[in-house]
């Protein structure tokens, strides 16, 4: 398998039904999303590769009679072990799911988007390259001299302009030709990709080896030259799965043979060697390919440069960050209000009809309208308006490339707390809404520190908590208490970042990250992923919320949350000094964080009370502590346990849970223990 | 955008040879050699930071922050830490790699 793939691929092909499968793979970036708008338009999908956390967008769609499905692959530079994603890329490419790659490149970044071009000649799976953006390199005077770079990788290349859709078809018809009608013969990649001779030698020395003695393992799909060079490389994958291999006696030794005789050689480490050599090829290419039209066009100062100097300016950058959160907040709350407002009265006006025509009593209405409904309509009001504008502006921020900006002038800031300067992106969102803030954290490239982003973000007072800490502290204790109280979250979430840094394996990576330059955000791709997030977000946590909805109704109709008080009394009562009835509305609290406060004021309202009759001060501030602290809302926890897994969500609900109840106990006896003594 | 063209002057000048970060912006400037961990180093080295070639120091985070370099045509953000341990000299003096 191991040395046939290529062939084998392409012989099962020759019967190939009418189905194409293609992935896209490129850099970051380079207008693959663009592309794979134009092509696949509504019908995609999005999900997670199978066992892995990284998302993986589907589309498909019908041309010239033949069904495409096409994989959107995650933006990379590489094909190494640096991230999951380019791991999970690379083994998909080379799976029998894949018939064909385009490798779509940005005309403006030639240098290293042909980087990316080797690395995936390397895989020897049929590919077509699509030079992005060729407009705007026309418009810098700089041609392309397509049949020189055709001669040179013996592939078809083809001109894209994917924001107009031009030469996006072409694409698919070009891929019809390569994969049904057999017009291809994979080029010899010793023409294209030779490295210099010591290098080369090793490279084929090694595969040669791999190719007499691997014939017929089964478990190994990647061309054995492709091998050859991670293992040179000393790819920890790679070496892991030919480890257990009995026919490679001594190939770890070789290997390292290999790499210290090539490393003595250049004076340099094996990765740079490999690198350098291939950056060499690509400007030998260049040299070729590229034709400046006139030498004397100087690129004009444009507006792009003017945004990116103000905008990472070490004064006016942090003016118009301020400015640019404000407005995402203005924006997201005046949106997500008004409608909200919009519907609670229609959903009154509907609960009256309904309660007029099956009566209030009526116990299927209880369940299925108090419950699912109510449940249904305050994911809606609460959460999902809030969610639609924040994915919309987020997602104007990321296409336009500020984001970037953003994390290079709060890097320093956020290494205080352990983690990278990206992390305050979803951070920031945080204040508004946690479900849209943790599903953002996906933007962290290593899963120890989405895992730490995931647990900071959880934590941080979203606009509910707001609520309840206003609304009660605020209210009857002012502001200063209120101060108090954020002040100790913001040292818990601290707290937090520092312990998960502690404690997870590996260290704080620093910041790499590539700053693009600014571009007008591309209305169809915002518009189609802010659907698509949102999407995901209705058809995978709303069912859950109506159900849990569901149930906490008939727990409450057969009084089946009195004995849950009594169970909690020994938490809520002694350790915390609050009334047994809070242990219920904690535990609403998990459904929507205001119903602890909504509940405590319908409580007081039907003894004919008040709330300061209810609880006294100490209790108050425990009470807003803990509703603070305690646990993730349960629309949180469930985008926390898609974005990394359900043991990991069920991990930071038992670390905030005790979190929340070391700090309100501690609050509650030092305060009885400062009044007593007073 | 090809901008492989190194000027060499005077090779018998010895460079001065200093971190990345203390470079100041605008300076043009080549990569000498990269002293860092092993997964970081490839990182660098896929994205183009090899020793030889040519970078522009673009702007500096205030507080000590994160560096931008120009390199290979597109803009690179770089943590204090890695910016550190990147030693650079004047482009002027360098002989190609």
């Amino acid at each position: 398998m191991s040395c046939h793939g290529t062939k084998n691929k392409s012989r099962k092909k020759v019967e190939t039904k009418n189905t194409i499968n293609i992935a896209l793979a490129g850099n970051p970036n380079v207008g693959k999303s663009v592309i794979f708008n134009q092509l696949t338009g509504l019908s995609q999908t999005i999900g997670n590769w199978p066992g892995k956390t990284v998302e993986k967008m589907e589309g498909h769609l019908d041309f010239h009679g033949f069904h495409f499905n096409i994989v959107d692959l995650p933006g990379i530079y590489s094909l190494s072990t640096y991230s999951l994603e380019e791991i999970v890329s690379r083994e998909y490419i080379v799976s029998d799911d894949v018939d064909l790659i385009i490798n779509v490149i940005d005309a403006t970044n030639l240098e290293r988007n042909l980087f990316f071009t080797f690395q995936l000649l390397e895989l020897e799976v049929p590919m077509i390259l699509a030079i992005n953006q060729m407009d705007l390199l026309r418009k810098r005077n700089i041609e392309l001299n397509f049949r020189e770079l055709v001669k040179i990788f013996k592939l078809p290349v083809l001109p894209v302009v994917a924001v107009h859709g031009t030469g996006v078809h072409k694409l698919l018809e070009k891929a019809i030709e390569i994969v049904v009608y057999q017009h291809y013969k994979f080029p010899n990649l010793t023409s294209i990709l030779a490295f210099g001779k010591e290098v080369e030698d090793k490279v084929n020395n090694l595969t040669k080896y791999l190719l007499e003695n691997a014939c017929g393992s089964n478990q190994i799909n990647y061309p054995p030259r492709f091998m050859a060079i991670k293992l040179l490389e000393g790819d920890p994958e790679i070496e892991k799965r030919i480890e257990g291999i009995e026919k490679y006696p001594n190939i770890i030794e070789r290997i390292n043979q290999f790499r210290h005789e090539l490393e003595e050689l250049h004076g340099e480490d094996i990765n740079t060697i490999i690198s350098s050599e291939i950056y060499n090829n690509i400007h030998s290419i260049l040299d070729r390919v590229v034709e400046i039209r006139n030498k004397k066009h100087r690129k004009k100062y444009n507006i792009s440069d003017v945004f990116d100097h103000l905008t990472s300016h070490s004064v006016w950058g942090y003016v118009i960050l301020i400015l640019v959160i404000a407005c995402v907040y203005i924006f997201t709350f005046s949106i997500g209000g008004f409608f909200g407002e919009l519907i609670d009265e229609v959903f009154i006006a509907w609960s009256e009809q309904i309660y007029l025509i099956f009566g209030e009593e009526n116990i299927w209405i209880q369940i299925f309208w108090n419950g699912g409904m109510a449940g249904l309509f305050g994911a809606i009001t609460g959460v999902l308006l809030y969610v639609i504008p924040f994915f919309f502006v987020i997602e104007i921020l990321q296409d336009s490339g500020y984001l970037p900006r953003a994390a290079f002038l709060l890097d320093k800031f956020m290494h205080y707390i352990g983690v990278h300067g990206k992390t305050i992106i979803p951070m920031v969102l945080g204040f508004g809404c946690n479900v849209p803030a943790c599903a953002g954290c996906r933007i962290m490239e290593t899963q120890r520190e989405k895992k730490i982003s995931i647990a900071m973000t959880s934590i941080i007072p979203c606009a509910a908590v707001m609520t309840v800490v206003l609304g009660l502290v605020g209210r009857y204790l002012g502001l200063g208490w209120v101060l108090f109280l954020f002040a100790i979250n913001f040292s818990v979430i601290i707290l937090v970042g520092r312990i998960l840094n502690k404690v997870m394996p590996g260290e704080c990576t620093e910041l790499i990250m590539e700053m693009h330059e600014y571009r007008l955000p591309n209305h169809k791709v915002i518009f189609k992923q802010t659907w698509m997030r949102t999407k995901e977000f209705i058809f995978k946590a709303l069912p859950l919320i109506v159900v849990l909805g569901i149930i906490l109704e008939i727990m409450l109709i057969f009084d089946l949350l009195s004995p849950l008080n009594t169970i909690l009394a020994p938490i809520t009562v002694i350790w915390l000094g609050l009334p047994a009835v809070t242990g219920v509305f904690l535990i609403y609290g998990i459904l929507r964080k205001e119903l602890t406060l909504v509940l405590l004021e319908i409580l007081a309202f039907s003894l004919g009370l008040t709330i300061v009759d209810l609880l006294n001060p100490i209790q108050m501030i425990t009470f807003c502590m803990v509703t603070m602290l305690y646990v993730p809302c349960f629309a949180t926890i469930v985008v926390i346990a898609k974005q990394t897994s359900w043991k990991y969500a069920a991990q930071i609900c038992f670390l905030e849970i005790g979190i929340a109840l070391l700090i309100g106990g501690i609050f509650h006896f030092a305060s009885v223990a400062i009044i007593n003594f007073l | 955008m090809n901008t492989n063209h190194f000027i060499h002057k005077d090779h018998s000048q010895t460079a001065v040879i200093k971190r990345l970060t203390e470079c100041k912006s605008g300076e043009e400037i080549t990569v000498v050699s990269v002293n860092i961990g092993h997964k970081q180093k490839r990182r660098l080295a896929n994205l183009g930071i090899v020793p030889g070639v040519k970078v522009k120091k673009k702007n500096c985070a205030p507080f000590r922050g994160p560096q931008q370099i120009l390199v290979r045509g597109t803009c690179l953000v770089l943590g204090r830490g890695i910016a550190s341990r990147i030693f650079v000299k004047c482009a002027n003096e360098c002989p190609p790699y």
